[in-house]
């Protein structure tokens, strides 16, 4: 369960978001759409705590992300948090194994549901692979390998399929849908795409004037 | 046929007061010295170099003195790789904060202290440190340390200033701690490049190590200088053989390393 508790942001003298509240249930499928410039992207930092609001706050499972402090979010995110960019990140000198396995490499877990996870994403058998042979469709299966491989509560990704053409985005889509619901993760997605905001369970709209129902 | 090439386009009125200024600049260097490249062409000056050159044929090749030049050759050696090595981790020390990773101000001071580490040379380094650690290779290696860990320590910051940092940042992001984000995502993807760079300076350093022993550090210098002051100079010609071979195999030996590592 995650709530955004009249949520601001402001740089300098310009604010980005302004009394923004809502609550996610969890295990649900949540896209945000809106313009450029809206604070998307800020929304997703604060509620990973990689950002503080100017006021307000963000409660994860009736805990205030203010309440924590630099380690205590950082394991927050390390167990009960999933992300995905628009431009994969996967790190370039690790096998695609290696990087699939790195949350529960961090979280000092055994690995061996790295293999179950490249399997499911569709790269059984591509583990000893390099990211430098993959194709961009490719390399947002690994991210997505990568951000549920821990079993995470919430997945955040922003503008996923971004970087990737209409039928590889079709693809990557439905893997994400299939793979969180299979695993039971919430997942909250800033997207620009209409077809990929239809595959979620509730979609809403950012303005200036806050959070509503598209 | 391929399309006309655009034309070029115009130069700045500064770039032609620019070059005209390095023209002058390079006229007036030569006006201002006393150059007398004549003086090398005269008979005379191709006897006394001729009798000079001769003088250091045949080079000594006794067996004591072989075994004399390869301690100091060994010694040289180790005095190059025991001070990169030192160089190494002093500049890794000094490169986190002069690439930014302690703040701004860390970062401008680490830096300053890194340009006066490599603007003092080997050499001045060795003169002071003689007077502190006395003669001999120990005060040679800190010497190559000192200067070699500023410039090594500015190469590495550059280095780590300019991998690509959404690697680290999405580790960061996923929940790893600074530490470990760094050590996954930043390090690997500039550690080739500081490997590349260390063993450039060794090859540097062993050239150096072999001119510090002039000054008393040490190695094939101390002994270059000792049997030229002497007018020795065939000893001095096998010890001038000696040096040309290490340094030769060195740069070999760190050529190769290096294509192995950017390849």
């Amino acid at each position: 369960m995650l709530v955004l508790d009249n949520l601001t942001k402001s740089y300098g003298g310009r604010t980005v978001l302004s009394g923004l509240s809502h609550s996610f249930r969890g295990g649900e499928f949540v896209a945000i759409m809106g313009e450029s410039g809206v604070g998307k992207s800020t929304l997703l930092n604060i509620i990973a705590g990689l950002d503080a609001p100017t006021s307000g706050q963000v409660i994860v499972d009736g805990t205030p992300m203010s309440a924590l402090d630099d380690d205590a979010a950082t394991l927050l995110r390390r167990t009960r948090m999933g992300f995905i960019f628009q431009a994969f990140h996967v790190l370039p000198h690790l096998t695609l194994r290696q990087n699939v396995a790195l949350p529960l490499l961090l979280n000092r877990t055994p690995d061996a549901r790295a293999d179950e996870m490249l399997e499911a994403v569709g790269l059984k058998g591509r583990g000893a692979d390099f990211p430098r042979q993959l194709s961009g469709g490719e390399l947002q299966r690994v991210a997505i390998a990568r951000a549920l491989v821990h079993r995470p509560a919430l997945l955040l990704a922003d503008e996923p399929t971004g970087n990737l053409d209409p039928e590889t985005a079709g693809g990557i889509l439905d893997l994400l849908r299939r793979e969180t619901r299979q695993s039971g993760a919430g997942a909250i997605m800033v997207t620009h795409s209409h077809a990929a905001a239809a595959m979620a369970d509730q979609v809403l709209l950012l303005t200036r004037s806050g959070l509503k129902l598209a | 046929m391929k399309p006309p090439l655009p034309p070029a386009p115009p130069r700045a009125p500064g770039t032609w007061v620019l070059l005209a200024s390095l023209a002058a600049l390079v006229v007036a260097s030569f006006a201002s010295l006393p150059l007398q490249l004549a003086a090398f062409f005269t008979p005379e000056a191709v006897t006394s170099m001729r009798e000079f050159l001769a003088g250091f044929t045949p080079p000594e090749t006794t067996t004591p003195f072989l075994a004399r030049t390869l301690t100091a050759l060994w010694e040289t050696l180790a005095m190059s790789l025991v001070g990169t090595l030192l160089a190494v981790l002093g500049g890794l020390v000094l490169a986190l904060p002069a690439a930014g990773r302690a703040g701004r101000i860390a970062r401008s001071l680490t830096r300053a202290l890194l340009n006066v580490l490599r603007s003092i040379p080997e050499l001045v380094w060795a003169a002071l440190l003689l007077v502190a650690a006395g003669l001999g290779p120990f005060a040679g290696t800190l010497a190559l340390a000192a200067h070699t860990s500023g410039v090594l320590g500015r190469l590495f910051a550059d280095a780590l200033e300019n991998v690509e940092p959404l690697p680290e940042a999405s580790l960061r992001t996923n929940g790893a701690a600074a530490l470990a984000a760094f050590l996954y995502a930043t390090l690997p993807q500039a550690l080739p490049q500081m490997l590349s760079y260390t063993l450039y300076r060794w090859e540097n350093n062993i050239r150096a190590a072999a001119v510090l022993g002039v000054v008393g550090a040490g190695g094939l210098g101390q002994m270059l200088k000792y049997h030229l002051s002497l007018f020795q100079m065939q000893s001095a010609a096998t010890v001038v053989v000696a040096m040309l071979l290490l340094v030769a195999a060195v740069d070999a030996a760190s050529f190769a390393l290096r294509r192995l590592l950017t390849r």
